[in-house]
């Protein structure tokens, strides 16, 4: 029988990660299919478990002039929701879009983004609109705090650079310019329910009708979700007068390295992402003249 | 053993569990609320759905300590001094169930959508019950019985 921890307060749950390895457990809805899953096929895991969901210190979302501060416990509902009420700006929009594909309504009221990152599947749906938001995360331990780049964060399937020691404590996301709009599109086998074959985060920010920055993540196409450096420093500079997707050259996704599975071929997923790329940049330059009208 | 303590369909309850156990068994195997089902065992059928102060969630999803100091609301806990809910009515009176074993947790869920929005459309009804599979694929009639049941609460 596993160990089974429930700290009130965030030192407790510290010091217990320093003693021992223990898996950090907070809307449970990656944590428990697995398990169930395994225990059917008599392997289940009789893991340590560090349950974080009592410590009220991870909660809730605080805006200073920088950005935003979300707490670790942050539920996708809470994200939705956030979004919806304007506490989160547009900006935010790929991510609360990515939110609502999550499962359905009752597992976007327990999973949490932090769980999503840690958990770091290649098909995380919360990883692509964070990297398109330039996320860091802020990992503490007894040794204190360090705030890491999202991209740096997570390395691979189910590979983060969170030492055993450390807990995910909250996501950072940096003020954009003042007009920022920003997109998520998923292609999975139906629109619900369902495992991404690609998805495409975009943030545009413009001034004066002209790309100012653009930040591309495409997910599921690779072991982690990437940015496209190549694309987003061909994007600057460019009218934004509904021509935007026509500079997305295939080149420009030339980081990626989809794989063969059940859910799509290689080929397809390389194709999807371009396609998608394109839909995304062509939804946000026409919000764009939309504003400018 | 761990000592969890909740209110579940407004009774107070306190229990020692193993700290693995899930909402869901905690429910029906020491609360003998079995009205909660299990279908998949992997979140994703929503038979299980209660309500946690007053939201939607897969009782397979969490531990019962999760839940310790929450409110819990089961199917049980809808219908009031002998009258059913009004959600329970309306599935009743436009059948909207064929086996039965998804009911509760569409009840549960329909209950919590109307909440959050006490007029929703058809799309609405079903993009809120994604989460809840009902295997017989009777949707036609569960939606209709929450348009209905919106309607009567409305009134």
């Amino acid at each position: 029988m596993g160990v089974y921890l429930r700290p009130r307060a965030l030192d407790e749950a510290l010091e217990s990660l320093a003693g021992r390895a223990l898996t950090p457990l907070a809307g449970g809805t990656d944590v428990y299919p697995a398990h169930a899953h395994q225990a059917a096929w008599n392997g289940a895991p009789d893991i340590d478990i560090l349950d974080i969901s009592a410590l009220d210190e991870l909660r809730g979302i605080v805006e200073d002039e920088a950005g935003w501060r979300l707490g670790a416990l942050t539920t996708w509902s809470e994200a939705i929701e956030a979004v919806a009420s304007g506490r989160l700006p547009a900006c935010f929009e790929g991510l609360a879009r990515a939110a609502r594909t999550v499962g359905g309504v009752q597992i976007q009221n327990r999973g949490t983004l932090a769980g999503n990152l840690c958990n770091a599947s290649p098909a995380a749906d919360g990883v692509p609109p964070l990297l398109s938001l330039d996320a860091e995360v802020e990992l503490a331990s007894l040794a204190g705090r360090r705030r890491l780049p999202l991209a740096e964060f997570v390395l691979g399937n189910r590979q983060t650079a969170r030492r055993a020691d450390e807990l995910l404590v909250a996501l950072h996301v940096p003020r954009p310019q003042p007009w920022a709009h920003a997109t998520f599109l998923k292609l999975g086998a139906r629109r619900y329910l369902v495992i991404s074959i690609v998805m495409v985060a975009a943030v545009l920010e413009a001034a004066d009708g002209r790309v100012a920055r653009a930040r591309v993540a495409v997910g599921s196409c690779s072991a982690a979700a990437q940015r496209l450096a190549a694309l987003e420093a061909a994007l600057v500079g460019q009218p934004c007068d509904g021509s935007l997707a026509d500079a997305v050259e295939p080149a420009h996704l030339a980081v990626l390295s989809p794989i063969d599975d059940v859910r799509g071929s290689a080929g397809y997923r390389q194709e999807a992402a371009l396609t998608l790329v394109r839909r995304a940049l062509n939804e946000l330059d026409g919000h764009r003249r939309e504003a400018a009208a | 053993m761990l000592t969890v303590t909740m209110t579940v369909n407004g009774q107070k309850v306190a229990k020692d569990v193993d700290p693995r156990t899930l909402l869901v068994q905690f429910l029906r195997e020491q609360l003998n609320l079995t009205g909660t089902h299990v279908g998949c065992d992997t979140s994703q059928c929503g038979a299980c759905v209660v309500l946690v102060d007053g939201k939607s969630m897969k009782a397979c999803t969490m531990l019962a300590a999760q839940a310790d100091g929450c409110e819990v609301t089961t199917i049980e806990g809808l219908a009031k001094n002998g009258e059913l809910h009004p959600m329970q009515a309306a599935f009743k009176e436009h059948h909207g169930l064929q086996c039965g074993f998804c009911t509760p947790g569409m009840i549960i869920s329909a209950v919590d959508l109307l909440q959050q929005n006490p007029d929703p459309s058809e799309h609405e009804i079903r993009e809120w019950l994604e989460g809840n599979i009902c295997r017989c694929t009777g949707y036609h009639n569960i939606v209709k019985a929450i348009q209905h049941a919106a309607q009567d609460m409305r009134s």
